[in-house]
């Protein structure tokens, strides 16, 4: 009875604990930021002003623009910090070196016929540009929230109004990233490499 | 031996450590995503994180270093937009009075023309609105700091209450009520103010949230606490500080 014969075994995908909590604290914060920031943007649309488009409130956290406000310069903290800290970590754990794009993995986008290599490689273009994607919409949003403290954020971007729509590109870009980010990883790894980056 | 698997899973509860992740992961995001489009936890929130958001605010915020302006070729007059939260109130500037009083040892009763009388200052800056837009506008009028001068507050004062013709309700703290760039302005892109903009008297500040920069000012109390009531829009859920 107790002695079965063990199943075979499939290398599962393993993931650093830094990472799994990095990539859950960015779902929480930034599914927090992306509805909470459409709250906001409804307040005076980006494009076309009160007259222009509205998200349907489906889509939008807050309820209103003082809650949506509130919503978003809290996960503003936890949104931030957590991208602190995975800087931090990936500086002194060194994974900058081999867990981004690099020049290996440009050579087998032009050299490489193993479709699995080329998932990888076209996979890691994709998450390593969300990290300069981040960066700016952090930018941006201080620029905004702060004009006065920061005004070279603004400066930087020539016009307030160029400073509202480079901040609320980084909505379309994320989500057209995460569709991207969890259709490769399905195809480089399966459900289970997706569920290895969680827990 | 076929359904040994079965025989020794049967009583055992199912819920592993992956599982539960999992389910708690999933109920999490329902339950925080329930709250899209309600007023679920906005005000928990806002309690919460406003206190640490206003002590960055301060820390961040120079009280007396002028901020930077624009030329008047930069002013695009439409980009103003009117916002009123009740109605626009008929004043007879002749009859007008702006009351100074408080925790003061000279409370002071101004006319429009003994406030005109005072040092005129003009600024071009950039007025920043709550709701997202921006408008650049050259505000002319006395410096706040000189008529609380002129009231000789007491050493304990940390606030200002402004009181509007038309009901509105505002306060601030004393660092930024002093700003050399905060004005009670009667001029508006060279002009007299117009009744739409505040007039006779607003006040107007590049350093706080357009809701903050009340119209139609009848009364400053000078203050060494903050009451209940806090400003029309912060009693509603908005953040006092409203820092730039």
């Amino acid at each position: 009875m107790t002695s079965t014969v063990p199943p075979k075994t499939r290398n599962l995908p393993t993931q650093a604990i830094g990472a799994k909590i990095f990539h859950s604290c960015n779902v929480v914060s930034l599914s927090i930021m992306l509805t909470s920031g459409l709250q906001i943007y409804n307040a005076n649309p980006v494009f076309g002003g009160r007259e222009g488009l509205h998200i349907p409130s489906i889509f939008t956290l807050g309820g209103w623009l003082a809650g949506g406000r509130h919503w978003h310069f809290a996960a503003m903290w936890l949104f931030s910090l957590n991208l602190l800290w995975y800087g931090i970590y990936v500086l002194i754990t060194r994974r900058w070196r081999h867990r981004f794009i690099g020049g290996n993995d440009l050579r087998a986008l032009q050299k490489s016929q193993n479709s699995k290599r080329l998932i990888y490689a076209w996979h890691r273009i994709v998450y390593t540009a969300i990290i300069p994607i981040l960066l700016l919409a952090l930018l941006t949003g201080i620029g905004m929230y702060k004009p006065v403290q920061f005004s070279w954020v603004v400066d930087m971007f020539g016009s307030w109004q160029a400073l509202r729509i480079v901040h609320f590109a980084s909505v379309p870009m994320f989500i057209i990233f995460t569709i991207i980010h969890s259709l490769l990883g399905r195809k480089a790894g399966g459900s289970q490499l997706t569920e290895s980056m969680f827990w | 031996m076929i359904n040994d698997k079965k025989l020794i899973r049967i009583n055992r509860p199912q819920l592993t450590r992956r599982k539960f992740l999992e389910i708690s992961g999933v109920s999490g995001m329902g339950f925080l995503m329930g709250g899209c489009g309600t007023p679920a936890f906005e005000d928990i929130v806002g309690k919460l994180s406003e206190p640490l958001n206003q002590k960055v605010e301060e820390l961040v915020f120079k009280p007396q270093k002028p901020v930077a302006e624009f030329s008047f070729s930069e002013i695009k007059p439409e980009e103003l937009i009117v916002n009123s939260f009740r109605s626009t109130p008929i004043i007879d500037t002749a009859q007008y009075r702006l009351i100074i009083d408080g925790e003061v040892n000279n409370p002071l009763s101004l006319s429009m023309a003994e406030i005109q009388a005072l040092p005129l200052t003009s600024m071009i800056i950039r007025h920043v609105c709550v709701e997202g837009w921006a408008a650049i506008v050259q505000w002319g009028g006395v410096r706040l700091q000189e008529i609380v001068a002129l009231a000789q507050p007491k050493a304990n004062v940390q606030y200002a209450y402004f009181k509007s013709a038309d009901g509105y309700y505002e306060s601030w703290d004393i660092a930024s009520t002093l700003h050399p760039q905060t004005l009670l302005a009667y001029q508006k892109n060279g002009d007299p103010l117009p009744i739409e903009n505040g007039a006779p008297l607003r006040l107007a500040s590049p350093i706080k949230l357009g809701y903050k920069q009340s119209k139609w000012v009848t009364r400053i109390t000078l203050v060494s606490y903050l009451s209940l009531f806090k400003g029309y829009w912060e009693d509603q859920g908005y953040e006092w500080f409203a820092g730039l």
